[in-house]
């Protein structure tokens, strides 16, 4: 076996100097055998950002819809029309009820994504935020996706500027990362071609951080594309992130075959989730976080990937249903100290953030709403407690939150 | 601050039997490392030892074992008891009638657990005499028509030629059960003991064992001339023969089966499973002298790194370092290194064979297990000859070449079951026998009363190949005790393997993690394997271990209410450290079946080599949550997403060459 460690130090020394990796680099990091060396050069940078911290907020998901017009291969959630068998629209007073089930919880994020309803009227998407915002007007509404505020402009007859000012007015706070998949045209051709392009999904975002959202940028990866059109796809991110510096997470998001029609590709792998998210953290060195979303990686994998570069592993979640449909074998829900204790073991420190990542609470390493955590606290993760940041992360381009 | 520490009020039993652990504490006082005695010394009657134990007027008492049940606080010493296997001579019920046709039987007050016993005993007979207690030694003057007495200690020797039906009740516990008595056992306040009494205690008992003839003399002499006065050598072969002062494995199960029959005729609230027993810790020298000694060797992780990289061996210092403070990835790399020194070739071999649990019966109750029945209780199973051709047929249509062959401590199986089994197999199919692992060897010693090395050879003659690693958990007795304090001990399970390699055959070894372990455990766990090894290897004859494979607890549905790191990241950590310390054991196989498939590919970076098996069944683990299936051809996916050749192998590692590799599912 022969290890190419003249371009590893090359690419350790650029990482030093700061000087941004290139495509071709992205490629060979992929390549490299030596999974645990990537892992180590993901993590210096991520250290040298974070830290030892590791993010997680508290949140829930609605999927106010899975009626969609869009047939996108690698989808299980979508039923394309309304009276298929599965197929559900909930109106705004459940959606409501949806919140007041949570009376009392300290939620701080509501996570809203749609399948592409042919019928529903615009009013229905901003009643959804008005009267989430009128419930709980102190919970961030993090909602619709590039793809769904793209679809609303060409049904309802609007400009993105204007789809997104008036959502703003309902209450929207930041768009979430989905319908990115991968940008190359020739992976976009096969599984998705009835939805936005990838020029498009970029659009949205770059006129949603010209607004002041903030937004966050995700890739699906595992289906049809080359580790090329992958590294690619961060290329376009990076590039707009340089323009606009509006995303704050980048998000991988690994392909699960049951339940739609690329089902005879092989389910996602371990060693390939977790060279994804370190070269993600080598090739992004323009966006802070990177988020292993442990409902779509599973508990295990998403502590693993604490170390190959993520700082990030979503919130409490709450009956998600995209990735379920899926195939995806994680709980519907984790109680923050289910979190805090799978980020202790992860050998971090626990940072509850809001959805702009202001801190709102740190791990002191001490129990926990009653529950004894000592037991669980490793050795090794006390002893790596505060690692100093020696590096903020790229100051957040112009805008800003309104 | 006067650093001494106050001796322990110890409060022996006067009878004759407790002698050999009570007398040499009082002619032999033993002392601390400070010079000052560790112990006072009084004695009573059981009962009153275990009522000043529970009332805090002594720190150590000789107790009956059913005072267990109110006080699962107590801390008990390991490898001591007052116990025995068959007739026990002072324990007796008196009576000119057989029992069955007892109407009373008069019980004794200086201990409950023999009160107990007999209740247990009339109970599994569906007798139903009425009881009533009177004073000690009072019993026996009372016997007469229809009335019967227990007699225990010192007054019921010579009773059994006094009486026309005397019920030697050591006897009838082990004609009911299969299983020895354990009648009392050293118990302590909790948190006052140190290793230093548990040595002291140990060491009296062997001082005590080798002056039996010498307890008898005398009381052979205190007794001349009263109504139970027997010959001087009937009182030595007593304390020689009828009693037994160790609590090995066996003993274990006799006592955990009396507690639960007591447990339940009293009506416990939890049913069956409510015996618990804390034994004390039973520490391990070598790691406590190797942290002792100064600073000789290495101190930064850094350096035990380019060590453990250049293939030198770790001492125990150093690989408590590494699992306190060596980083995941660095851990990572060097065991990748490791494991690409041991095994140049890029291959990762699995194995196609069948896991078939015969019996799920057993005898051991430990807490974290998910599969086990007790004896007698419902949904117990023993597969029968039809079902395991039917599993065993599938098993070679699929291409399986072994079967891994375990199942629960289950009484009513014998040697000459599995002989006739392991025969049976042979004669009917090409498959090979990973059977039994030492804790099933150990119970079937017991059973039969026979060497382990003669089990083994009488096994392997009737075709058992090879011994699967399991029920090593974690091999330290502190943690033992705390988890499954009736199954072996550490040095049980490794005398197996050991007597194993001897006659030549090949082992696996295991590591079960997530019982709130420290790291002196795990290396511990580590150290006694690799010594193993290295005396096995010596040796030259084929025997040693082929493999180790380590796991986290799957706890769901089992009574082990503890909670503890079980991550996926610690799984990897460990394994990592594993290859660097095991340098002597070639191969390390993942865990997928817990871990799932995901985290076994990113394992073959972290150490492992092999990619464990096929399993056409698995029914331990998955009982316990443990939900994850995968054919030849996934696996084989696996395997070369973490880059590298798949190959099929038999369990002494040896590649096969004759059988296809599975079609390659892999994308570009």
């Amino acid at each position: 076996m022969t290890r190419d460690d003249s371009r590893l130090d090359e690419i350790t020394r650029k990482l030093d100097d700061r000087t941004p990796l290139t495509l071709a680099d992205g490629v060979w990091l992929y390549g490299y055998p030596d999974l645990c060396a990537l892992g180590s050069l993901a993590n210096r940078v991520r250290e040298r950002l974070h830290g030892d911290r590791t993010y997680f907020n508290i949140n829930f998901h609605i999927n106010a819809t899975n009626v969609c017009h869009a047939d996108c291969k690698f989808c299980s959630f979508a039923r394309l029309q309304p009276g298929m068998p599965q197929a559900y629209t909930m109106s705004i007073d459940q959606i409501r009820d949806k919140l007041i089930e949570r009376r009392g919880q300290a939620v701080t994020e509501i996570h809203i994504v749609n399948g592409l309803h042919p019928d529903l009227p615009w009013e229905y998407y901003l009643d959804t935020l008005r009267v989430l915002k009128a419930e709980r007007p102190e919970i961030h509404l993090k909602a619709y996706t590039a793809v769904e505020i793209h679809d609303f402009a060409i049904r309802y007859g609007r400009s993105y500027e204007q789809v997104l000012r008036e959502l703003i007015d309902a209450g929207l706070g930041s768009l979430p990362g989905g319908g990115a998949e991968i940008f190359a045209e020739r992976v976009r051709h096969k599984i998705c071609r009835d939805k936005a392009t990838g020029d498009q999904w970029l659009d949205v975002h770059r006129q949603a951080h010209r607004l002041g959202l903030r937004t966050n940028c995700t890739m699906l990866y595992g289906t049809i594309e080359t580790l090329e059109e992958r590294v690619d796809h961060m290329l376009r991110l990076r590039a707009l992130q340089a323009e606009t510096g509006g995303f704050q997470t980048f998000i991988p998001l690994s392909f699960h075959p049951d339940g739609n029609d690329l089902g005879k590709l092989p389910p996602p792998t371990g060693m390939d989730d977790l060279r994804t998210y370190a070269v993600a953290r080598l090739m992004l060195d323009n966006v802070a976080h990177i988020k292993a979303y442990w409902v779509m990686l599973g508990i295990k994998t998403a502590q693993i990937a604490q170390s190959f570069g993520a700082d990030d592993i979503d919130g409490t979640v709450q009956e998600e249903k995209i990735y379920h449909m899926a195939g995806a074998d994680t709980p519907q829900a984790l109680s923050r100290v289910d979190l805090v204790r799978l980020i202790r073991e992860a050998g971090r420190r626990a940072i509850e953030r809001d959805t702009l990542y202001n801190v709102l609470w740190e791990d002191d390493g001490g129990a926990l709403a009653g529950v004894r955590l000592d037991a669980s606290v490793p050795h090794w993760a006390a002893a790596r407690r505060h690692l100093p940041i020696v590096e903020s992360p790229e100051p957040l381009g112009p805008g800003g939150v309104a | 601050m006067n650093s001494q520490t106050p001796a322990l009020r110890v409060l022996g039993v006067s009878f004759l039997n407790a002698r050999p652990l009570v007398a040499p504490l009082r002619t032999d006082p033993p002392l601390g490392p400070d010079g000052t005695a560790l112990f006072t010394v009084d004695e009573a009657l059981p009962s009153v030892c275990a009522q000043a134990l529970a009332d805090g007027r002594c720190d150590i008492a000789l107790v009956p074992v059913a005072t267990l049940l109110d006080h699962p606080e107590w801390e008990v010493v390991p490898d001591i008891a007052i116990a025995c296997r068959g007739a026990v001579q002072t324990v007796v019920v008196a009576a000119e009638r057989p029992l069955a046709e007892l109407s009373r039987i008069l019980l004794d007050d200086a201990s409950r657990s023999s009160a107990l016993l007999l209740r247990v005993l009339l109970a599994a007979q569906g007798l139903t005499p009425t009881l009533e207690v009177v004073p000690h030694g009072e019993g026996a003057a009372r016997v007469g028509q229809g009335v019967g007495a227990l007699v225990i200690g010192d007054a019921a020797f010579g009773l059994a030629e006094r009486f026309s039906h005397s019920v030697d009740l050591g006897a009838l516990w082990f004609h009911t059960t299969g299983l020895p008595m354990v009648f009392a056992v050293w118990a302590a306040r909790p948190g006052c003991l140190r290793p230093e009494h548990l040595e002291a205690l140990l060491a009296a008992k062997n001082l005590g064992l080798r002056r039996i003839e010498e307890y008898a003399r005398q009381y052979a002499r205190e007794h001349a001339g009263t109504t139970t006065s027997l010959p001087e050598s009937d009182y030595a072969t007593y304390l020689r023969r009828a009693i037994r002062y160790g609590l090995d494995a066996y003993e274990r199960e006799g006592l955990v089966e009396y507690l639960s029959r007591a447990s339940s005729l009293l009506q416990r609230p939890e049913g069956d499973d409510t015996a618990h027993v804390r034994f004390a810790d039973a520490g391990y020298a070598p790691l406590r002298a190797a942290v002792a000694t100064g600073t000789a060797s290495p101190v930064s992780v850094g350096q035990i790194l380019d060590r453990a990289r250049r293939g030198e061996r770790l001492g125990l210092r150093e690989g408590l370092l590494l699992y306190d403070e060596a980083d995941l990835l660095e851990l990572g790399a060097v065991a990748d290194l490791r494991r690409a020194a041991l095994h140049p070739e890029g291959i990762v071999s699995y194995i196609v064979d069948r896991n078939v649990n015969y019996t799920n019966v057993c005898t051991a109750r430990c807490k974290f297990c998910n599969f086990y029945t007790p004896p007698g209780g419902p949904n117990g199973y023993v597969l029968s000859r039809e079902i395991l051709a039917e599993k065993f047929r599938e098993t070679e249509a699929l291409g399986g070449i072994q079967i891994l062959l375990q199942g629960g401590l289950n009484p009513e199986l014998g040697l000459a079951w599995y002989e006739e089994l392991f025969r049976w197999t042979k004669a009917n199919f090409s498959l090979r026998l990973h059977a039994l692992s030492p804790t099933e060897v150990i119970h079937l010693a017991n059973l039969e009363d026979l060497t382990i090395r003669e089990v083994l050879i009488r096994l392997r003659a009737a075709g058992m190949d090879s011994l699967p690693g399991g029920g090593a958990e974690l091999l330290h007795d502190e943690i033992r005790n705390r988890i499954s304090p009736f199954k072996n001990t550490t040095d049980e399970w490794l005398e197996v393997m050991r007597q194993a390699h001897m006659l030549g055959m090949k082992t696996t070894c295991t590591m079960v993690f997530g019982f709130q372990e420290t790291g002196d455990h795990i290396l511990t766990h580590f150290d006694r394997l690799r010594a193993l090894q290295d005396e096995s290897l010596l040796r030259d004859n084929g025997g040693c271990f082929t493999a180790f494979i380590t796991w986290p607890f799957q706890a769901d549905g089992t009574r082990l209410k503890l909670r503890d790191d079980t991550s996926a990241w610690r799984y990897l950590r460990l394994q990592a450290l594993a290859r660097l310390y095991l340098d002597n054991i070639p191969n390390i196989q993942v865990s997928w079946p817990t871990l799932g498939a995901e985290v076994g590919e990113v394992g073959l970076r972290f150490g492992a080599n092999d990619f464990g098996s096929v399993m056409i069944e698995e029914n331990v683990v998955s009982q316990a949550g443990a939900h994850f299936m995968l054919t030849a051809e996934q696996i084989e996916h696996h395997i070369r997403q973490a880059g590298f050749r798949p190959a099929r192998r038999n369990m002494q590692y040896e590649l096969l060459t004759d059988t296809p590799v599975a079609p390659s599912g892999a994308k570009a």
